[in-house]
């Protein structure tokens, strides 16, 4: 009896052990990439050039970033990305969750239809050329709610919140109702409340898409004072690439390489993003389990 | 998740897909298109046109023109009115230029939803959106007859009627584009070169790299002598592989047709084969890096730049200059050189390309223009030797002065500038980058248009040019079979090229070549032959080659 249990002990410490040098491995495998990129965007043109470090780059240098932040209308893409995705994920969150709130209800006439038409958008879209035209004709080319109202919808994200609401139990509903409580105000101060993690978890989805999201941009917007981050890193990095094809005469000397820049726009464009991270992390894991755990 | 198949119940897919159908007919019936009216500009009041003058000194327009233009490259410079370059441009002409960049994406948006913008400029000669440009665009003759004639005497005939249309008309007109005349007249510098580090080479005691033999022989030599260096490299394998293909063709003198003037395939040709085994042997020496087959150009750049390479085939020297320039600087007495590489084993003399008279870039003004007249006169004055020298030099007394000798010369704060301070010169200058009707025969006019860097490989290359304006535009028409097949062989000779200069032995060499002549039969190769023979031949026509 005594010898098992130590066996089991035995048993499922080398099992930990096992398991600790696993994620550990698995750490290193994504953190030297990252660390990598990191040192590299730090690193001057001629150390990225020659190459070979991982560790600690050979020639310390802020330049790469000089580069990328030379641009004197950054600071204000940097407005229109943060506009874009505050005011586009609490509109996104609010629209979803009164349309999941409403299809929730079984009672809802039409509902089945309702359903079925969302799941048909999930399959199939109208493909590029015909977007263009809608947005087009909606008058929304060039304006800064084109970033906003197309994206209010997401069927994929009114079904998770359909499912996270339908588990909220009906009595509790019915005793609102009892005290006098209308569907707005059962929505708003019961139904939300009680679903944060679900809200926090697709306000973070929706957020990453916003931030990362510059073929908007490319496809409905020419007024650069519209461009958001992306779309104005994206621009560098390209300039960068072509600036030895328009061949200027004479020497020049670049502190900078293509890939220094492209280096360092992907930590600037991730950092914000990993920054956020850690604070919706707690509602992310909480939300991501109740979302998939049902009675 | 929900399960599709209650949700899609009988009982309501029928009313979607009902509903779905009657969206499918509203917006079949809505979709109009947009309109594309010509406008029809008065010049009452403006002027009266003048073969003689260029009609931009005679407009009195007074409110100046606003003009939209799109650029298909989202690298282009959008401002316009900031720098010495453009401001020139847009006090001569009163215009206001608001410049648009994308993709071809957004290019399909533009025509797509009907808003084009009014003048318009693309890469590929050979897009169906160019084959189509009668139905959105405004023929150049036309517009030159009636607001401008003097556009045709600065416009090259020879171009004007390569770029013709079915319908006789001229829609677009290039930059970059070469004549017979200006190849003849001898300012084209060359943009392919063998080169060699200077040291390595002195090192070596000028070694030979003309024949198959002393080629391998001197490649063992460099890697015996410089371990550090890669011996031999060349341009990043992709489009046209790289330099090794048709750069190192045109470098042994490949023919570029068959004696009946038809289409020949010069990938096939013996003494290109024999050159390509040399290279297999020098790879089984272990002369050529594998890295050379994964870098892209960015790696390539890199490894130029800091001078990794012994020699190399090097394919649009200008492209590297800035790269070659940074090495040289850094290195006095190692800078790169031409030299004489490899050579024919059949004795044909080499006949390096250039840009050829489809040139690089595309200009139009569609139907959409809102003052067509105005268009045609920013071409008519980029093209003139005053709008060229304005592009590659600026102001004169301002950015550079003109010589006795009829030669341009940058004036010193300005060369100081542009050798110490790129990003400012190219802020406020911008010169060399506004090139939408820059040719080459201008560039020869300065000795700053090139970096020091190339101009001995520019001197190399005198008098190995040869035009290769039959076979230009000779692919098959897109969403072709052929086009599809072309597509195909294309890529299976990137791999096939790579696969047998890496082959392990003469043998693998010899099958890898046959699986690509095997892919050929079965990917309609007679077929393709046939429509670009066809196609040259129409070249020959509108160049009145015999």
């Amino acid at each position: 009896m005594n010898r098992k249990v130590i066996r089991e002990d035995l048993d499922s410490r080398i099992f930990d052990a096992v398991n600790k040098v696993l994620l550990v491995c698995f750490m290193v495998i994504i953190l030297v990439p990252l660390w990598n990129v990191i040192i590299s965007s730090l690193s001057s043109g001629r150390a990225l050039a020659e190459g070979g470090f991982i560790f600690w780059s050979k020639e310390f240098s802020l330049e790469n970033y000089r580069a990328v932040f030379n641009d004197s209308t950054i600071g204000q893409s940097f407005v229109v990305s943060v506009a874009k995705t505050f005011i586009g994920v609490i509109t996104h969150v609010f629209f979803c969750a009164m349309i999941g709130y409403g299809l929730s209800k079984r009672y809802i006439r039409g509902r089945k239809l309702y359903v079925a038409m969302g799941v048909i958008t999930m399959f199939f879209s109208g493909g590029m050329i015909p977007t263009y035209l809608l947005i087009k004709s909606l008058g929304l080319l060039n304006t800064f709610w084109v970033y906003i109202i197309p994206a209010l919808f997401s069927y994929y994200d009114v079904v998770i919140l359909m499912n996270f609401f339908r588990n909220v139990p009906d009595s509790l509903e019915e005793s609102a109702k009892i005290d006098g409580a209308g569907d707005w105000h059962i929505f708003l101060k019961i139904f939300i409340p009680l679903s944060m993690p679900a809200m926090a978890t697709i306000a973070l989805f929706n957020g990453v898409g916003q931030w990362n999201d510059f073929m908007t941009t490319k496809l409905y917007i020419t007024d650069q004072a519209l461009y958001p981050l992306q779309m104005k890193l994206y621009e560098i990095i390209v300039q960068s690439q072509t600036q030895s094809m328009q061949n200027i005469g004479g020497s020049v000397v670049i502190e900078t390489t293509t890939k220094g820049v492209q280096l360092a726009t992907i930590v600037i464009t991730t950092l914000p993003i990993v920054a956020m991270y850690p604070i919706l992390q707690r509602y992310f894991i909480s939300g991501m389990m109740l979302g998939a755990v049902k009675e | 998740m929900i399960k599709m198949t209650k949700v899609l119940g009988k009982k309501t897919l029928k009313p979607a897909l009902l509903l779905m159908a009657a969206m499918l007919v509203a917006a079949g019936c809505s979709s109009g298109g947009g309109s594309t009216k010509e406008v029809e500009v008065s010049l009452e009041g403006r002027y009266t046109v003048d073969p003689e003058t260029p009609a931009w000194q005679l407009d009195k327009k007074e409110e100046p023109t606003d003009l939209t233009w799109y650029v298909n490259a989202d690298w282009w410079n959008t401002d316009f009115g900031k720098d010495v370059v453009t401001k020139k441009i847009k006090e001569d002409l009163n215009i206001n230029i608001k410049f648009i960049t994308g993709d071809d994406t957004k290019l399909n948006t533009f025509f797509a939803g009907g808003d084009m913008p009014d003048l318009l400029t693309i890469f590929d000669s050979n897009s169906p959106v160019v084959q189509k440009a009668a139905t959105w665009a405004l023929p150049l003759n036309e517009l030159a007859e009636k607001y401008d004639p003097y556009f045709n005497k600065v416009a090259a005939a020879d171009t004007l009627n390569w770029f013709q249309l079915k319908d006789g008309k001229t829609y677009g007109y290039p930059n970059y584009s070469n004549t017979q005349a200006d190849y003849d007249s001898g300012n084209i510098p060359a943009k392919t070169a063998f080169v060699i580090r200077k040291d390595v080479y002195e090192t070596l005691g000028s070694p030979d790299f003309g024949t198959p033999e002393a080629f391998r022989k001197s490649m063992s030599e460099i890697k015996a002598k410089f371990p550090d260096m890669i011996p031999f490299g060349f341009n990043a394998i992709g489009e046209g592989t790289g330099s090794l293909g048709d750069a190192l063709q045109d470098f042994i003198g490949v023919p570029l047709e068959t004696e009946d003037g038809k289409f020949y395939n010069r990938n096939l040709d013996e003494d290109y084969l024999t050159w390509l085994r040399t290279l297999n042997a020098v790879y089984r020496d272990g002369a050529i890096s594998d890295d050379s087959f994964a870098d892209d150009g960015t790696g390539f750049e890199e490894k130029v730049k800091s001078g990794k390479y012994a020699t190399m085939l090097l394919d649009g020297t200008p492209q590297q200059g800035g790269n070659l320039q940074i090495f040289m600087s850094a290195n006095p007495g190692k800078e790169y050189m031409a030299v004489d590489g490899p050579q024919s084993t059949v004795g044909h003399q080499p006949t390096l390309n250039q840009s050829g008279i489809t040139g690089w870039m595309i200009n139009y003004i569609t139907k959409n223009c809102k003052d067509p007249a105005k268009a045609i006169q920013i071409f008519t004055y980029l093209l003139s030797e005053e709008g060229q020298k304005l592009m590659n030099y600026g102001v004169e007394g301002v950015t550079y002065k003109l010589n006795p000798d009829s030669t341009v010369e940058l004036l010193p704060e300005v060369k100081d500038l542009q050798l110490n301070n790129a990003d400012k010169f190219k802020k406020d200058y911008r010169m060399g980058e506004f090139m939408f009707f820059g040719h080459d025969r201008h560039k020869a006019l300065s000795k700053d248009a090139f970096p020091e860097s190339i101009k001995q490989m520019q001197e190399w290359g005198k008098g190995k040019l040869k035009p290769h304006f039959i076979l230009e535009n000779i692919n098959p028409d897109q969403g072709t079979p052929e086009a599809r097949g072309q597509t195909a062989i294309n890529t299976n000779w990137n791999t096939t090229l790579v696969s047998m200069i890496r082959a392990k032995d003469d043998a693998t060499f010899d099958s890898v070549l046959a699986e690509h002549k095997a892919f050929l039969d079965k990917n309609n190769w007679d077929k393709i032959v046939e429509v670009r023979s066809e196609k040259m031949k129409a070249n020959k026509e509108k160049l009145g080659i015999k």
